[in-house]
């Protein structure tokens, strides 16, 4: 029975049922359950944007304060994963990355690889990402495309509540390492979502909107944009066809190259810094393989080159928006913006 | 510590397999056959043999650049390592890991790691794995004297106490990180001081000695096993050889790897001690000298005769399904 | 203060860095003694034998940090108002073995030394009485794991060695005589030891420190203080034997359950347990005792050293020309006697007190 919860509540959910169904299945983080040895409640905080609070009452010491020592927590997610574990390390912000990146892709990635193909990782390492909190340059990246260079590691990217719920278990029940991307800004969101538990395979995109025009392919929170952007175009008689990713890593190249066959044209929307991007990637492989469809040059919607600025003004510029998919739109219909 | 004749028998073994492997190895290397990078762990055995020795099928280690006396300690496969080293098919990682990464989970080796200080994090995790699913089990991080600066080897320390894991730190300190002296890049006099600053005992043993190792890894072992939280032990030793193969280690005295093999051998040192005793005769040890011999010699062939990888090797094993 | 005695004085330090290292750290909650203190003590020495007089301070090399430390210390303007000793190092290669403390000593001894400063456990200081001749010790614990050696602030150490090593404090006068447990296996000397000496029937020398009852057959001691902590407690607990007694003692041990006796004694630091006496004799000095076990080890001072087989004959023997000792106490009581660390001053005459009307 679906119902409407926010993002973030499915994401409990998940995590939740996981916990209920698979003992092996653990929780660390900073603050996951937020009051670890202090006076106060023990589950203060339930993570730092509250998206764990209440599994630490159910499952208690299944759910792990760490040290900020995020080396050693995520390191130990990705140790005890190949020692009988299916641990779901929080890392807070993706932009903490840099500080346990060895025990990333070094470790975990290379495992399996290294190890001839006998070790499994079934370790998830959550993480938010993105821009629109107003928090400045070190909280708000986009660092999904290093993970997506990396082979060994999945990396998904959930829009929407309901896919929220069933990526995550998806990326539980995974034997390889996941990075689980959440843009902070969609935690608020809400949708329907089916009470039970489900998954929803990897590398299968979802078309969100069809459309015979233009191609629009794009991942997480700018599946918004791009959905708003094609309603508007869609009143002006430009059809649409959007395409939400899910995950980098495996990537639905079939789904990209078929719309594309039947379009000509591609848009891509992606809110990571312009260089070595997921839209680069995905241009990239259409102008590789899908050159001949094409009736039009690619356009690329991304956020500039530039850290994420603080002020609000500067932020605001900083986001792709709708205004800019529709602009990009008409570029490749051949129309004056 | 009592320890019978099959245990000083398996030691002795366990012992002189990682000589030979690694003399083989230095010898081999010279011809220009063997890829890569190789660190040998030569003069090194009896730490890894004195804690090894206690372990079995629940626990897990991870070890150092200078991995092959802790994957043989704890049960790899020698034909399968010496295949590995040589990039071949049959190689314990089919030829995709070579020396720096040789593992066996199923043994419980999670891994030579070629990133200094890379163990010590897996180690926790191990050590919760086994804290949570109650297998008794306990995890061991061999690091060296360069991975006891890292950060992540002091922000395991300190999980692994906060946490009360079953969990051994071993800094095996052969006083060189490649070719820095440890007395020059770790701050603080004695290692095992900063055991204290992460609230578990911290101690020092005589790593030519096998007993003496042997018996601080079982009372740590031991301690470990019953919940009694992780400890750190410095095992003081010597390294025969460079940083890696080819290192021609101008840093080091004119005769110290001369001095330090004609003094501090620990097979020689074993040998004295148990056939001294009386406990071991000289001919069942010189059997277990001949057996070896055999087994590298034959590890050796093996290798050199066995097929590399083919291009499908390439692009397979990346995940469990894709 | 006046030195004028002071020419040439030397004295010697060794400082063990692999004291207080030892398992029983792991095994039970041995005091963790960190190197860095040892490092600092000495200087706290340096400072204080610099005040007496001495002239040159002669120190072990050692290839675990301490020395380099010290070295480096050297290299950095002294703490203000301090003068410290020419400090040099006996100049050889460290193996890091218990060897550089016997050859440092000996060195040392040739060189001259009046006194030696000790820094370690028993351990350290059954290694100094082998080679110190008629030196006088000062020997300080860095640990709460000893019994020979004291815990007293270094600088009052180094002050009363200062004293007795520049001939401001005579040596007759501020010194003891340390009885000793000699070893001899098979007929030849073999070790010696100051406290206790412990036979087990452990197979290996091992991880060296002994901390567990079971198996201990005969223990001998020296002298016993009943609040000593390790093996000499045994001792301590049933019958006292002070460190200047003419005798000391010696133990046939059992298990517990066949024990007529039991005692429970701390024979290591948190491990407080019963031991079964079987019999109790006094050690006479001179006196010679067959050890009764055909395969073990002899724990000197608590750590295990020999191993034996059946084909080892192994004799203890109660002696009395151990370490001379300088007495701290007594030292400086006899410097205080003949006003040494007081001077008078040209300063006039009622300038230094202090009136009611504050001056």
């Amino acid at each position: 029975m679906a119902r409407k919860i926010t993002y973030q509540q499915a994401i409990n959910e998940a995590l939740s049922q996981e916990m209920s169904r698979d003992p092996r299945v653990i929780i660390m983080g900073e603050d996951v359950a937020g009051g670890a040895g202090t006076d106060g409640e023990d589950e203060a905080w339930g993570g730092v944007l509250g998206v764990t609070k209440g599994l630490y009452k159910k499952f208690g010491d299944r759910v792990m304060d760490t040290p900020i020592t995020e080396s050693a927590f995520i390191g130990a997610a990705v140790g005890a994963a190949t020692a009988g574990l299916r641990p779901v390390a929080e890392l807070m912000f993706i932009d903490f990355m840099g500080v346990c990146l060895d025990q990333i892709f070094n470790q975990a990635a290379k495992f399996r690889y290294m190890f001839g193909g006998k070790a499994e990782t079934p370790v998830v390492i959550r993480t938010m990402y993105g821009a629109g909190f107003r928090a400045a340059a070190q909280h708000s990246q986009c660092l999904y495309p290093v993970f997506t260079h990396i082979p060994g590691l999945k990396v998904v990217m959930p829009a929407t509540p309901y896919d929220a719920k069933g990526l995550l278990i998806q990326a539980i029940r995974d034997n390889d390492p996941v990075i689980f991307c959440e843009h902070k800004v969609l935690y608020t969101l809400e949708g329907d979502v089916p009470e039970e538990p489900y998954t929803i395979p990897f590398g299968e995109a979802s078309v969100v909107r069809e459309g015979k025009d233009v191609t629009i392919v794009t991942l997480g929170r700018m599946v918004h944009m791009a959905t708003e952007a094609a309603d508007n175009l869609a009143k002006q008689g430009i059809k649409c066809e959007v395409i939400d990713l899910r995950t980098t890593s495996p990537m639905d190249e079939d789904t990209i190259l078929e719309s594309v066959e039947n379009t000509g044209r591609l848009v891509v929307v992606d809110e990571a810094h312009p260089r070595c991007n997921i839209a680069t990637d995905v241009s990239a492989l259409v102008a590789d393989k899908a050159f001949d469809s094409l009736k039009a040059p690619i356009k690329m919607v991304t956020g500039p080159h530039v850290p994420v600025p603080f002020s609000d003004v500067l932020e605001d510029l900083y986001i792709p928006n709708a205004a800019k998919i529709e602009a990009a739109v008409r570029l490749v219909m051949g129309k004056k913006n | 510590m009592q320890l019978s004749k099959a245990d000083l028998l398996k030691a002795y073994r366990m012992m002189k397999t990682i000589r030979e492997f690694e003399e083989r190895l230095h010898v081999e290397f010279a011809t220009g056959e063997i890829p890569g990078f190789v660190h040998l762990y030569a003069g090194e055995e009896a730490s890894a043999t004195g804690f090894c020795m206690h372990l079995d099928g629940r626990d897990k280690i991870a070890s150092t650049h200078r991995g092959h006396g802790h994957s043989i300690g704890k049960g790899c496969d020698v034909d399968a390592m010496m295949a590995e080293i040589y990039g071949k098919k049959s190689g314990l990682c089919g030829g995709k890991g070579g020396s720096m990464h040789i593992a066996d989970l199923d043994k419980g080796m999670l891994g030579a790691n070629g990133i200094v200080g890379g163990g010590p994090p897996l180690i926790c995790g191990a050590g919760l794995a086994a804290k949570v699913l109650k297998t008794g089990g306990v995890a061991i991080a061999f690091v060296g004297d360069g991975a006891f600066n890292q950060g992540t080897t002091a922000e395991s320390l300190n999980l692994a106490s906060v946490w009360r894991l079953p969990c051994l730190f071993v800094v095996e300190n052969n006083g060189y990180a490649e070719a820095t002296s440890s007395k020059y890049s770790v701050s603080c006099d004695d290692f095992t001081d900063r055991a204290a600053a992460y609230s578990m005992p911290g101690i020092a043993v005589d790593g030519h000695d096998f007993f003496a190792v042997y018996e601080a890894a079982g009372e740590a072992i031991k301690r470990a096993r019953s919940g009694g939280g992780p400890s750190l032990i410095e095992v003081k030793l010597n390294r025969y050889y460079g940083h890696f193969e080819g290192d021609a280690q101008t840093y080091r005295g004119v005769d110290e790897v001369k001095n330090i093999r004609a003094t501090k051998d620990c097979l020689v040192l074993f040998r004295r001690r148990v056939e001294g005793a009386k406990l071991l005769d000289a001919s069942e040890l010189n059997k277990i000298d001949a057996d070896v011999m055999a087994q590298i010699e034959n590890a050796v062939k093996k290798a050199k005769a066995a097929p590399k990888p083919t291009a499908a090797d390439l692009m397979t094993d990346v995940y469990v399904s894709y | 203060m006046a030195n004028n005695q002071a020419r040439g004085a030397k004295v010697g330090v060794v400082a063990n860095p692999a004291a207080g290292r030892d398992i029983r750290r792991l095994v039970a909650q041995a005091s963790v003694f960190p190197i860095a203190e040892k490092r600092n003590m000495m200087t706290r020495a340096f400072s204080a034998l610099g005040t007496t007089g001495v002239e040159e301070v002669l120190l072990m090399p050692d290839g675990s940090g301490l020395s380099d430390r010290i070295q480096r210390a050297l290299k950095l303007p002294l703490p203000e108002g301090q003068t410290w000793p020419k400090i040099s190092f006996i100049d050889f290669e460290p193996e890091d073995s218990p060897a550089d403390t016997l050859r440092a000593v000996k060195r040392m001894v040739e060189q001259g030394v009046g006194a030696i400063i000790v820094l370690g456990g028993d351990g350290t200081n059954r290694l100094v009485a082998r080679a110190a001749g008629n030196v006088p010790l000062v020997s300080l614990s860095t640990g709460t794991n000893n019994v020979f050696p004291v815990m007293r602030e270094a600088t009052i150490a180094g002050l009363a060695a200062g004293l007795v090593a520049t001939g401001q404090v005579d040596v007759a006068e501020a010194c003891y005589r340390n009885k000793l447990l000699r070893l001899e296996v098979n007929g030849t000397p073999s070790d010696l030891a100051l406290v206790d000496l412990c036979i087990s029937d452990e197979l290996f020398v091992g991880s060296k420190a002994l901390w567990r009852a079971e198996g201990l057959d005969q223990l001998f001691v020296s002298f016993a203080e009943a609040d000593a902590i390790g093996l000499s407690s045994i001792a301590g607990l049933i019958r006292p034997v002070s460190r200047r007694a003419p005798f000391g003692l010696w133990f046939d041990l059992c298990a517990p359950v066949q024990a007529a006796r039991v005692v429970t004694a701390p024979i290591a630091p948190g491990i407080v347990v019963d031991v079964g006496i079987e019999a109790v004799n006094s050690f006479a000095l001179g006196e010679a005792v067959l050890v009764r076990l055909g395969r073990g080890v002899v724990a000197l001072d608590g750590e295990r050293e020999v191993e034996f087989s059946p084909a080892d004959q192994v004799v203890v023997r109660l002696a009395e020309d151990g370490p001379l000792s300088i007495d701290i106490e007594r030292t400086m009581m006899l410097a205080a006697q003949h006003g040494l660390f007081v001077r008078n001053t040209p300063v006039a005459r009622g300038a230094g007190v202090r009136t009611a009307q504050g001056g």
